[in-house]
């Protein structure tokens, strides 16, 4: 305790005349930070965070370079600021299923429709679950799919099996996640890539058949990514 | 229920209190009782779109509730209102009531009086 107490009085007396700069860096990057926060356009939002991250490293890195006496500081700053991060990118991509189980209120749909888990199964190992939400939506993340009473209203079973073949693509495909949706993730941003829309879409059309996929998409485009 | 800072006089009938789709889903609820998302949509002549982000609100505000049905394989949202219209309108009428009274005391209850007379 004592030591860090020591290494802020002399954080304090050796940045003295470089104060400002890494100031600047820290405000910078906490207010990019609350910037992205507010942006509603994903790819923009994504950029800011980025911003924010690079100043904020250059931050650290300053403080680095410029500290004379004791680096204790700097390093505990460093090393927090790692552990922080990864902790945020790992816990959140581990996480953020059960996360959205509990925030939806989430339950198994086998339990209302029991053919559903059936069907999952058959493509994946992830388990399905519906929430109370009369917006028709279904999204995978982790390994559980979710989907909304108001898609479960809206679609017959062919093309409620198109939705769930596209959400199992996801599944299957989600254990490489590329650098730029772990990215994406840490930013609180998620943006569909077009893509990978695609190829889940085709998946679905062999399963399901590409007749159920079409109606499905025409009666509710863009609610299942 | 009613959230004062939110009524609006100038605006008709219901809408004073309620969004025109929140007035809208509650009026067809008053009329018939209960009621399936579709034909919510059908009796309001809104596109589901627009009516479904309302429905999880007026859920979530406690003015209806929905239990999940299972109909020939098939599962739907079955809405009831929470309130009835009366229930409602005692109760935004007490609200805007209490409000007169803390804003201006003796002299609302008098115009109340009168207002009660001209009736």
């Amino acid at each position: 305790m004592n030591l860090i107490i020591n290494d802020i009085h002399c954080y304090g007396q050796c940045l003295r005349s470089w104060a400002p700069f890494v100031a600047l860096f820290v405000v910078l990057s906490i207010a990019l930070i609350a910037i992205s926060l507010v942006l509603s356009n994903p790819r923009n939002r994504l950029k800011i965070f980025l911003f924010a991250q690079s100043s904020g490293i250059l931050a650290i890195a300053l403080t680095y370079y410029i500290m004379e006496c004791s680096q204790m500081l700097s390093l505990y700053l460093y090393s927090a600021y790692l552990l922080v991060s990864t902790l945020i990118i790992f816990g959140a991509l581990r996480y953020y299923d059960r996360i959205m189980i509990r925030k939806l209120e989430a339950k198994p749909a086998g339990s209302i429709l029991n053919w559903t888990q059936d069907f999952v199964d058959m493509l994946t190992s992830a388990k399905l679950y519906y929430f109370e939400s009369a917006i028709p939506k279904a999204f995978a993340s982790g390994k559980s799919i979710f989907i909304s009473i108001g898609l479960l209203e809206m679609l017959d079973d062919a093309e409620l099996k198109a939705v769930l073949a596209h959400e199992a693509w996801h599944i299957r495909h989600n254990s490489g996640m590329p650098f730029m949706k772990q990215l994406a993730l840490m930013a609180f941003s998620s943006e569909a890539d077009p893509e990978l829309e695609l190829m889940a879409d085709r998946f679905a059309a062999q399963i399901a058949g590409s007749q159920a996929l079409l109606s499905a998409r025409n009666k509710v485009d863009r609610v299942f990514i | 229920m009613v959230k004062l800072d939110q009524i609006n006089i100038s605006n008709d009938g219901l809408t004073k209190f309620f969004s025109p789709i929140e007035a809208a889903i509650l009026r067809a609820l008053w009329a018939d009782g209960e009621m399936t998302t579709s034909e919510l949509t059908g009796k309001t002549n809104i596109p589901l779109t627009s009516v479904a982000g309302t429905l999880d609100r007026l859920v979530k505000a406690g003015y209806t509730t929905r239990r999940t049905e299972k109909v020939n394989g098939r599962v739907r949202f079955m809405y009831e209102p929470v309130f009835s219209e009366e229930e409602a309108a005692t109760e935004i009428t007490t609200k805007i009531l209490d409000s007169l009274v803390d804003t201006f005391g003796p002299l609302a209850v008098e115009n109340f009086s009168k207002y009660t007379d001209k009736k």
